[in-house]
């Protein structure tokens, strides 16, 4: 339901662990088998020595050191920027409005009704239900349209039709008050709560 | 009151599935993020990136090395299997491979969640609904308990992805209906709707509880 960019993350990770299966099995096999070694020598050494060769005609005038270490720590440094930009995309989407539309009445302005209203609504309707160990109700922001997330958590042996159902009747009130349509998912779950709660015994 | 209230019955039957990309949702709904393993792997090669820019900075500016000289490093990769035990190199080699291996995993499986969805009845539009498995298990095992007259103890209800498998210990003397108990749990499963829809098994223990 939040935006974490799931096929990114699939393919940045698919790419990862490639890389660093193949240098562990590079290794392994380095440790055990010998001509992997002698490969390894003759292979390895052309490239260091085409890299050595590089560095070196990349000289500051004068001085030692190569000017393309400068470049390699810029490299890294953007890479480590990429890696942050990476992580702060997990699991955002959470948003604060339901609606906002322009009111083509003879107000002047625009209407926004808040994220809040409907957790709250739904909360309130949802309280005093004896088959529910409890529910929450989240808006989210999906690709730019407010989306509602209600988590139910109901007593064993609740059946979750029945409950979809009466819950899917209260949105249906909810969305006639907003006066907007808003896509809704219901997840009816367990957790420790309903496992070690007492059974609803009565319906 | 804006136009979308006064045709709501009108387009009914298309509202809901209109949705912004309901599918996309369920999906994610369904499989599982692997954002924790994400942050893991990007905080990994940050801590090495970081490592690298320092020593790479440091050797730019002529300073003297942190830990190695990344020249000196590079020289000891390149004759390798000299100049390190074989068993260490082996077990290191090992643990990067393990390390690649979860990740690869972590990218390539489907990475299913014990849920379903719910499609609901016909004549009513539910709006996206997704149930764990053990939700599912609860409601059926209550079902499957009065249709055998046993106590909740008695029955236990596995649900999988394709299956669901009922187990009844009768109480002993007092036979169980094994096709009575796979009418009830099936009805059950008629009214859920579930999706993939499971099949449901039901099985009698041959001993019974006795005191129950």
């Amino acid at each position: 339901m939040n935006s974490t960019p799931a096929l990114l993350n699939r393919i940045l990770l698919t790419v990862l662990g490639l890389i660093l299966l193949a240098a562990g099995i590079l290794l392994v096999l380095l440790a055990t088998v010998p001509p992997v070694a002698s490969w390894w020598h003759a292979w390895s050494s052309g490239a260091w020595g085409g890299v050595n060769q590089l560095f070196d005609s990349t000289r500051f005038p004068g001085r030692p050191v190569s000017w393309l270490w400068i470049v390699v720590a810029l490299a890294l440094l953007a890479l480590m920027g990429l890696m942050v930009a990476w992580i702060a995309q997990q699991g955002k989407g959470r948003s604060n409005l339901l609606a906002a539309e322009y009111d083509p009445g003879e107000t002047p302005g625009d209407v926004l009704i808040g994220g809040g209203v409907a957790e709250q609504a739904l909360k309130q309707a949802l309280e005093g239900r004896p088959d529910l160990a409890g529910a929450t109700v989240t808006t989210y922001d999906v690709k730019g349209s407010p989306a509602l997330k209600v988590r139910l958590l109901p007593r064993q042996g609740v059946a979750p039709h029945l409950l979809a159902a009466e819950v899917s009747g209260l949105l249906d009130a909810l969305e006639s008050v907003v006066g907007k349509e808003i896509p809704v998912l219901i997840h009816i779950g367990a957790g420790a709560r309903t496992r070690f709660g007492r059974a609803e015994r009565v319906r | 009151m804006s136009s979308s209230v006064d045709n709501r019955g009108a387009d009914e039957a298309t509202r809901r599935s209109a949705g912004p990309d309901m599918r996309r949702i369920t999906y994610r709904e369904t499989h599982s993020s692997r954002a924790a393993v994400s942050v893991a792997a990007a905080i990994l090669v940050l801590v090495l990136a970081a490592y690298g820019v320092l020593e790479s900075g440091v050797h730019a500016v002529g300073q003297p090395a942190w830990l190695i000289e990344p020249q000196a490093a590079a020289q000891r990769i390149v004759d390798l299997p000299a100049g390190i035990s074989p068993l260490l190199l082996a077990v290191i080699g090992a643990v990067l491979a393990m390390l690649g291996l979860i990740f690869l995993l972590n990218g390539v499986l489907p990475g299913k969640r014990a849920r379903h969805l719910l499609a609901g009845a016909r004549g009513e539009q539910l709006p996206a609904v997704v149930v764990d498995d053990e939700v599912i298990a609860s409601s059926l095992a209550r079902r499957a308990r009065l249709a055998a007259n046993v106590t909740p103890e008695q029955v236990m209800v596995v649900v999988s992805q394709r299956q669901v498998l009922v187990n009844v210990r009768p109480t002993s003397g007092i036979p169980v209906d094994q096709a009575r108990v796979l009418d009830a749990v099936q009805d059950e499963l008629d009214r859920m709707l579930l999706e993939p829809s499971p099949v449901p098994r039901v099985n009698v223990t041959a001993s019974g509880v006795i005191g129950a």
